[in-house]
């Protein structure tokens, strides 16, 4: 037991270093705009969210661990099953659900709370195992782009592919596609619901561009001889062209304007705090406030296209064109 | 073809670089060695314009590493430390993306990056992501991209390191051959046998200062000797637990 209590302690030590998930939590846009949608829903809900949204959210601690190293230590088979139905405890979300769990039920055991703790033993001992790809090799094939930034832009492509946030984009996105070809006639006001659903999505990830990138990228963008805008257009040419395929049966130029307004609201916590993100998680946008300013931005511009002028694009392609000239000049200053 | 004048970088009140003062001519294989921590890297990173300098010059090919950085990236190739690859290309989609921002046309980029793909073993990883590649291939691929666009000058932050004993003889005969065409290399390395070999000129840093800078055959003795006496000589100690029976 001293030996799991040893590694427990460092997990602990390493996950409060390292995740700061209650900010990454709050920090998700689409996450926030689902808690105002569903403020008044039952705590069930709320419950089943916690497991499919902010569970894959925060870090799963066990991966604080090099697989190579856990398996090198002098664990036994008991102890390392202990480890897997302890270390989600590490995580604070794990308790923040099971606190709204015990307050759900009131004491009473329901199905809900079998579903709940079926999904805590699911996070704790299947989540550290799912063999989960890379995300380059599984969207291996990404296209081509003319001019020199092409392998730069399949990069950019195949990172934000590689979140949650595209996942759940492209969810909305279908089914919205599909409720529109085959379901009963809509006002044409719902598709501009959907499409800013569609963007909220993707928009924090617009506050985190360089997440996935790691350290060595980051170094790397430092060293290529082009303008600092170059790099931020090739990211930019992949986040646009994510949003423009997903509300292309929607109502797609509201939806860009809202990228565009992302894009320039993402610009200052993307350059100048470069937060690291994880792969197959929700992407965790710089901070709750800076999100609901985003988010609104995004909502007056694509109602203000959809509903006033298309011509209002315009502004929202002024805006973003003068972030991507200013924070490139940021981006070519030494450190 | 490198000048530092009073190079000194502060971090708060630690001093990591401290008034080095260097001159590496075109050609040379100029070898910086030091213990970890020394200011190698930082050292590096200024000469290479990623880091201001808080007080004193840096020239590289006549250019202000400070002002004139995106001019200095154009004629330059970099081993950095962290080796500076992205985990979602692959190492022949590295080479290619270096050769497009370099300015190379498609049929000379392909033509270089087949060559250093053979040249350097990589031609089995080639569609390899850099996520899944073998610490010496990333070596091996960030070397590539420092070599692919002909530059005067290299930088390379231990480039043998962890790479296998082919390779890194396949390295240092390229080095050489570079230097001989008057490309300038400048090296950082912990592996002082083969410092010692490539090696025209030796600067040694301990704690932000140049303890030694003179050309490789005017070393008074071996440079592991030499290195020993002015940097930091190994002190053994014996650990009587080691070995003994487990309690």
């Amino acid at each position: 037991m001293a030996r799991l209590a040893a590694i427990l302690r460092a997990l602990w030590r390493a996950f409060q270093r390292g995740e700061k998930s209650f900010a990454s939590l709050a920090g998700n846009n689409f996450f926030l705009v689902a808690v105002l949608f569903l403020g008044k829903a039952g705590t069930f809900l709320f419950l089943i969210m916690g497991l499919v949204i902010l569970f894959p959210l925060s870090t799963d601690p066990l991966r604080k661990i090099p697989p190579s190293r856990l398996a090198l230590w002098p664990l036994e088979k008991r102890e390392m099953w202990l480890l897997r139905a302890l270390s989600p405890w590490v995580n604070p979300m794990t308790w923040v659900i099971a606190a709204l769990a015990l307050w759900a039920v009131r004491g009473s055991v329901t199905v809900g709370l079998w579903a709940l703790a079926a999904g805590l033993f699911a996070a704790g001992f299947a989540i550290s195992e799912l063999p989960l790809p890379s995300g380059a090799a599984m969207w291996r094939r990404v296209p081509h782009f003319p001019g020199p930034l092409d392998q730069l832009i399949r990069k950019n492509l195949r990172e934000m592919l590689s979140t949650l946030d595209f996942y759940c984009a492209l969810l909305l996105s279908v089914s919205s596609a599909i409720y529109r070809i085959l379901g009963p006639a809509l006002p044409a006001e719902s598709f501009l619901a959907m499409t800013g659903l569609v963007v909220v999505a993707l928009s924090s990830y617009a506050q985190c561009l360089f997440g996935l990138d790691g350290a060595g990228g980051r170094s790397r963008y430092r060293l290529l001889p082009v303008r600092g805008w170059w790099i931020l257009a090739a990211k930019d040419a992949a986040f646009l062209l994510v949003v423009a395929v997903l509300v292309a049966p929607l109502a797609p130029l509201a939806g860009l304007g809202a990228a565009f307004v992302a894009l320039a609201m993402g610009r200052r916590p993307s350059v100048e705090d470069p937060r690291p993100q994880t792969r197959w998680r929700f992407s965790a946008g710089a901070s709750p406030i800076y999100g609901v300013i985003e988010v609104m931005l995004m909502a007056s511009a694509a109602s203000s296209i959809f509903l006033t002028s298309e011509l209002i694009v315009l502004p929202c392609m002024a805006a973003w064109a003068g972030s991507l000239w200013w924070y490139g000049r940021r981006m070519e200053e030494p450190e | 073809m490198i000048s530092c004048r009073n190079l000194t970088r502060r971090y708060g009140d630690f001093t990591a670089v401290d008034c080095l003062n260097l001159e590496v001519d075109a050609g040379a294989i100029c070898v910086f060695l030091g213990p970890n921590g020394a200011g190698k890297s930082t050292t590096v990173k200024m000469l290479t314009g990623l880091l201001a300098p808080s007080s004193g010059t840096v020239e590289v090919c006549g250019l202000d590493a400070a002002a004139k950085q995106l001019e200095l990236k154009r004629l330059i190739g970099v081993l950095p430390e962290d080796l500076g690859l992205f985990d979602d290309l692959t190492v022949e989609e590295h080479l290619l993306l270096t050769g497009a921002v370099y300015g190379l046309d498609r049929q000379e980029t392909h033509r270089r990056t087949s060559q250093l793909l053979h040249t350097l073993s990589l031609e089995h990883g080639r569609h390899t992501f850099a996520t899944s590649c073998s610490h010496g291939m990333r070596k091996k691929t960030s070397f590539a991209m420092a070599l692919l666009p002909n530059p005067r000058v290299l930088f390379l932050d231990e480039p043998f390191e962890a790479v296998d004993p082919v390779t890194s003889r396949i390295m240092r005969d390229l080095l050489q051959s570079a230097a001989r065409h008057g490309v300038t290399v400048f090296l950082t390395s912990h592996i002082l046998s083969v410092a010692e070999e490539i090696a025209t000129q030796v600067v040694m840093i301990r704690k932000g200062k140049i303890v030694w800078n003179s050309p490789a055959g005017e070393l008074p003795q071996s440079l592991e000797a030499h290195y020993f006496d002015l940097v930091e000589s190994p002190v053994v100690e014996e650990l009587e637990w080691l070995g003994s029976p487990p309690s």
